[in-house]
């Protein structure tokens, strides 16, 4: 009794102090983002904003960066493709995950499902740069399919269309990227109740009117997910295109180099947040589907 | 438009309401069902009772099309439609697990059917609630699943199969996941609710007393077999193999030789039957039994009685059967005492004859 007397007078005394203490446990953490997120993020804000003259960068405030890339309809026309090619990429990706997850957890027995989800994560362990440049032995002039296409008559000379434009930066970023739509699925379809769609046929519903008014509602939230997971990622995509996307593959991340790597800085800055605005616009929008209100009722 | 109105409907009653014809199921080289013929009256509520992996589930999953049969033909009213998918068969099932929509509300999953037959809505809003109407729930139309008991939930799954108004509805344990207390009641309910729409009702149970409490008629099965096929009582009374006498209710066996109606048990002891010839299974259920030393009696000694509130439970040990013999005493006074010789009888009609074991 005594102790605690003499205790709640002090901490009245000094609220702040008490409060300060509490959350001391985030320090680390706070620093960790802080310098290494907060700040760079800070001075490419910065960035966007000033000049650059003579390959340096002056402190004068000006709009000069955005204008400038809006005023160039090379650079509107890359943003745009970058758009269309991330969705196209990631509806293909998803497209093919979400069968490939519904498979997996409907139809394959248990024992086999860790075997297969870890093929599926296998080309995680060969470099990025790698499983990219792997495509050029596939498409390429001297390719696989070249090869095979000669071989079999069907035509004559090598097919160039094959490399170097936006279907082949298609093709590479749904390999790269399907694994973690495969993943960010399987793991809310499985816990999926099958009985489900059995009653929902019984009920009258066709397979894929079970599928989309039943399965696909419940596991809403893991399909956003897979949507940012794999939709991100690719709207900055760099290496991809310059691999082998050639000239007529170009995206918004190989223009942000080239900006930078021509100690255009602000400019690249600029384009840099342009492209973080329109992520941050996105997940503004997706946010109420990902709130989790998985939990029906309850 | 009057003559094809009332058409299907004198056909309907002709008919038989389901009807399997020599029907056999493999899942490989396992047989699940080792054909099967049954009738299922239009109107009736039918249990399929056995214990697990007799195939009663199976033979609920092809009338409901979620299987496909491997042989044979099923008919229902008239149509053959063991090769249409689920939801083209006038059918409807309640699921063991409910399976309702989570993400739906009670009226919403209650609809649900409706919308898939594209019915418009003016017509549906009325179905709907007189189908919650049915089961007592008309006030938790826009409660979700997850706020329900699962009483509630149970009713909801019924009403969601039966606003369809499907020739045939079929059950599948749907109150086993429920408490003693509630699926007493529960049982009550649906056989209330099946004398008020007169849909027939495939109702699928391991629990006997479920089977006999509700059921017209049950099909108790066995091993892919139909073992026997009758009324509740008759089954009870008169069981056909010494499994459904096993199954249903409890029963004494004793190793016996028939001669007219007098069964010789293998003590030496002479005791009426039903009747028959050579060698046998006698069947006794507990309740028929009486002690009462006679001429036509079975000796024996008690060696266990135990009070279980509606009546009392004596095992005597006999040298007639391996188990001791259970009887069921009604009237306590005539109760005799753990040691006591006492002697064992009961009426002809008692002593079921069955296949020797």
């Amino acid at each position: 009794m005594t102790v605690r007397a003499a205790e709640a007078p002090r901490r009245a005394r000094t609220p702040r102090l008490a409060g300060v203490v509490d959350y001391l446990g985030f320090g680390p953490a706070v620093l960790l983002f802080g310098l290494f997120f907060l700040v760079p993020l800070g001075i490419i804000v910065c960035y966007s904003f000033w000049e650059t003259i003579d390959y340096s960068v002056v402190h004068h405030w000006t709009l000069d960066n955005y204008r400038y890339f809006f005023s160039v309809t090379a650079y509107v026309s890359t943003m745009l493709a970058t758009i269309w090619v991330s969705v196209a990429a990631t509806a293909l990706a998803i497209g093919l995950a979400f069968p490939f997850a519904y498979w997996l957890s409907r139809y394959v027995p248990r024992r086999l499902r860790t075997p297969l989800l870890v093929l599926v994560i296998v080309p995680f362990w060969s470099s990025y740069l790698l499983r990219v440049y792997s495509w050029l032995t596939i498409l390429g002039q001297k390719g696989v399919i070249n090869r095979f296409l000669q071989w079999a008559g069907i035509t004559h000379h090598p097919l160039g269309v094959l490399l170097y434009d936006r279907p082949a930066v298609i093709l590479v970023l749904v390999y790269l990227y399907f694994p973690f739509g495969a993943l960010t699925l399987y793991s809310s379809i499985e816990r999926f109740d099958w009985n489900q769609l059995r009653a929902a046929m019984d009920l009258g519903a066709s397979p894929l009117q079970a599928i989309f008014r039943i399965l696909v509602p419940q596991i809403r939230p893991g399909i956003i997910t897979a949507i940012i997971f794999v939709f991100i990622p690719i709207l900055g995509e760099y290496l991809t295109p310059q691999i082998v996307g050639g000239t007529g593959g170009v995206m918004i991340g190989n223009l942000i180099v080239n900006f930078f790597q021509a100690a255009e800085y602000t400019r690249g800055a600029a384009v840099s947040l342009l492209i973080a605005a329109f992520i941050v616009v996105l997940l503004l929008v997706f946010r109420r589907s990902l709130s989790s209100k998985e939990a029906y009722g309850a | 438009m009057s003559t094809t109105g009332t058409a299907p409907s004198t056909l309907a009653s002709a008919a038989p309401g389901i009807e399997l014809r020599g029907v056999v199921k493999r899942y490989g080289t396992q047989v699940a069902l080792r054909g099967i013929d049954l009738e299922i009256r239009d109107g009736e509520f039918f249990c399929l009772l056995g214990p697990s992996g007799c195939g009663k589930t199976t033979t609920l999953n092809l009338i409901g099309g979620f299987v496909p049969v491997t042989e044979g033909e099923i008919w229902i009213r008239g149509q053959r439609i063991h090769r249409l998918p689920p939801h083209k068969r006038p059918v409807n099932t309640v699921f063991q697990s409910y399976a309702l929509f989570p993400h739906m509300n009670v009226r919403e999953n209650v609809r649900f059917g409706l919308k898939m037959d594209r019915v418009p809505r003016s017509e549906s809003t009325p179905r709907v609630e007189e189908a919650l109407r049915l089961v007592g729930l008309e006030e938790y139309g826009d409660r979700m699943p997850a706020q329900l008991s699962g009483g509630q939930q149970q009713r909801v799954a019924v009403a969601r199969a039966l606003v369809k108004r499907p020739a045939v509805l079929l059950l599948d344990e749907p109150l086993g996941a429920l408490d003693l207390k509630l699926r007493q009641r529960l049982q009550i309910e649906l056989a209330q609710i099946h004398r008020d729409v007169g849909t027939t009702f495939v109702y699928v149970t391991h629990d006997q007393e479920e089977a006999m409490s509700m059921a017209d008629r049950i099909a108790v099965m066995s091993d892919g077999r139909i073992e026997q096929l009758g009324e509740p009582e008759e089954i009870y009374r008169l069981p056909a193999t010494r499994f459904v006498a096993d199954f249903i209710g409890d029963s004494n066996f004793f190793d016996a030789t028939i001669e007219g109606s007098v069964a010789q048990l293998s003590d030496g002891s002479r005791v009426p039957c039903r009747g028959g010839s050579g060698r046998a299974t006698v069947m006794v259920r507990p309740e028929s039994i009486r002690f009462r030393p006679g001429e036509a009696s079975v000796p024996g000694r008690v060696v266990q009685t135990s009070f279980l509130g509606k009546h009392v439970r004596v095992a005597v040990a006999t040298r007639a059967s391996e188990a001791p013999v259970v009887a069921a005493l009604h009237d306590t006074s005539e109760l005799p005492a753990v040691g006591d010789e006492v002697e064992l009888t009961w009426s002809a009609d008692d002593g079921v004859v069955l296949e020797p074991a």
